[in-house]
């Protein structure tokens, strides 16, 4: 009897109800072979192994995306607003910055709107967890035998595809506009996939203080971080714009790394130490995330 | 019609007490404003007008400073965008609280109860005003901190404050609608930054229009952004002439694009009204 009613309850929620069934299926199987003594123990064991993690995540991400598809309004303003953001900087900055340069700024400002758009997109994420946990749907996840990482882990993989679609508009558009790879087809697809790093870090980020914080503060505080990496970074202005003493702080920050490793895949120049430094602040930065953000998860899953 | 039932005394003493309109709206907008105060909304709000003052004026000093060598200084010149960079961030945060509000079905809640129809509207206004104001007092703090003078008289001063505080209240409106209207608060939240970053780099508020090319020169001075900044900047002064003179032909297409603005709201806000009825 508890097994139909488990079932049904799988099938009416939207986008697993695969998964439920052959757990079903699978845990009948099992109680018919051991009985009922293991009962309590064995679907647990079953749920949280890692053989199913990839199939679940899958599934989770799967339905994040078909939401963001559903939602055009804000898919729209995802790929449309970093595009305008990207031409307007090179009419009103491109000029000035070419002549201090000597290249086109295109090389330093397509990086830069990429993680703008990486970043800015982030909230949404961050938002569609808050209402997943007002709605109820992350305890009513946690009762399903779902793997416990997938939730997360599906939050960032569906984040990281976003950051590739983005950057693919964005490359696009530097194209149109004049941006120019030079240094083969190897280094082009590297550009491509740097903005994911620090992107997928900062949507940890943001995920986290959304779990711990009111909606507002969320919007706000990832749109100011955001601007300020943005305004401080060798993509908005060159190096020695900076007054000196702020010089060190735009060097090393995560965005003007990212640039830079992308400038010297595109144009030419120094890639492995700009590259390391991205991953060090992003792995950085997703560990200090990890916990909190685990332990947040938990309690908005489990708070209902 | 909800005002009317509300204000007539019922028969039976007592039974039923009779809410003042202007209670109600203060207390509302109290709703709104308690929890900026204990949830941190305040020091994002602080935060994002320093951001504003410092991201702009940093990076663009020396690039784009000596292209507005007419003015005694460039802080002179980049000060009414600032200002208007920090009321448009405070007035779309408030939109964004809107959206959260019909989201959550509270709307909804206030429009059974005995409450004029405008007052939540009203209260959401003059709490998204408390935002501007803040936003206006710390961004000119900063611009004290950077070199910003006002060096009109009084009134034009005065001038400044009031027309930075209209654009903000014709912002809040606006946003206020297209956050009901949507209800959703996801697609709200690209409304933050973006947009008025575009918007603002594209005006006259960073560089000359003549410094931009020919193709776009017309919309970089005809957008209202632009019009702001000319109408703002000769409210503030300067020691040079440079910062144009106060006459209708400076401060009349700014005052238009407000009013167009606002208007622009309004069918939104009809449309808003009808469709819960």
């Amino acid at each position: 009897m508890s097994i139909t009613s488990h079932d049904k309850r799988t099938i009416t929620l939207d986008g697993l109800p695969e998964v439920g069934h052959t757990h079903a299926r699978h845990r009948i199987h099992q109680q018919r072979k051991t009985g009922p003594k293991h009962r309590a123990v064995r679907p647990a064991a079953v749920e949280s192994s890692p053989r199913h993690l990839v199939p679940h995540t899958w599934i989770l991400t799967s339905r994040i995306l078909r939401r963001w598809g559903r939602d055009p309004t804000s898919m729209a303003e995802t790929l449309i607003l970093p595009v305008a953001l990207l031409t307007t900087l090179n009419v009103v900055l491109g000029d000035a910055i070419s002549k201090v340069t000597g290249h086109s700024a295109l090389y330093g400002t397509v990086p830069l709107v990429a993680m703008v758009a990486a970043m800015s997109g982030a909230t949404v994420g961050g938002i569609g967890v808050m209402r997943e946990r007002t709605d109820g749907l992350l305890s009513r996840l946690w009762v399903l035998p779902v793997h416990r990482a997938s939730g997360l882990l599906s939050r960032l993989v569906a984040d990281g595809l976003r950051i590739m679609m983005t950057t693919a508009v964005i490359m696009v558009t530097g194209l149109v506009l004049g941006l120019r790879f030079h240094q083969g087809i190897l280094r082009t697809v590297a550009w491509f996939f740097v903005p994911t790093f620090f992107g997928v870090a900062f949507s940890a980020a943001v995920v986290t203080l959304a779990l711990y914080s009111a909606k507002t503060i969320v919007v706000e505080a990832s749109a100011i971080v955001w601007a300020l990496l943005m305004f401080f970074s060798t993509g908005f202005v060159p190096l020695d714009q900076y007054p000196g003493w702020l010089q060190p702080a735009v060097r090393h920050q995560p965005m003007s790394y990212t640039i830079e490793a992308m400038r010297g895949l595109s144009l030419g120049g120094p890639v492995r130490t700009p590259l390391l430094a991205v991953l060090l602040w992003s792995a950085g930065i997703a560990a200090v995330c990890a916990i909190p953000m685990a332990i947040g998860y938990r309690r908005a899953s489990m708070r209902g | 019609m909800t005002t009317t039932a509300a204000a007539r005394p019922t028969t039976a003493a007592g039974a039923r007490p009779t809410p003042s309109t202007i209670q109600q709206w203060w207390v509302l907008t109290v709703r709104v404003i308690m929890p900026t105060l204990r949830n941190g909304e305040v020091v994002t709000q602080v935060a994002a007008s320093v951001m504003f003052t410092v991201g702009f004026y940093i990076p663009l000093k020396h690039m784009m400073g000596m292209f507005a060598q007419s003015m005694s200084s460039y802080a002179q010149y980049l000060m009414p965008l600032i200002a208007l960079q920090a009321i448009a961030f405070a007035a779309v945060s408030a939109a964004f609280r809107s959206a959260t509000d019909s989201v959550q079905g509270i709307d909804r809640r206030f429009k059974s109860m005995p409450i004029a129809s405008m007052t939540p509207l009203g209260a959401r206004m003059s709490a998204s005003m408390y935002r501007c104001s803040l936003a206006l007092a710390v961004s000119l703090a900063c611009g004290y901190v950077i070199g910003f003078r006002f060096y009109g008289p009084v009134a034009h001063t005065v001038g400044f404050c009031l027309g930075v505080l209209l654009i903000g209240a014709a912002m809040s409106f606006v946003g206020d609608m297209i956050g009901v209207a949507s209800a959703n608060p996801e697609a709200t939240t690209h409304m933050t930054m973006l947009p008025q970053l575009i918007f603002g780099l594209m005006s006259a508020g960073v560089q000359p229009a003549e410094r931009f090319p020919k193709w776009i020169q017309g919309f970089v001075r005809n957008q209202p952004v632009s019009q702001f900044v000319y109408a703002l900047r000769a409210l503030a002064g300067d020691s040079t002439p440079a910062a144009g003179a106060v006459t209708w032909p400076v401060i009349g297409p700014a005052l238009a694009w407000v009013v167009a603005y606002a208007a622009a709201g309004i069918p939104l806000a009809i449309w808003v009204s009808r469709r819960r009825r």
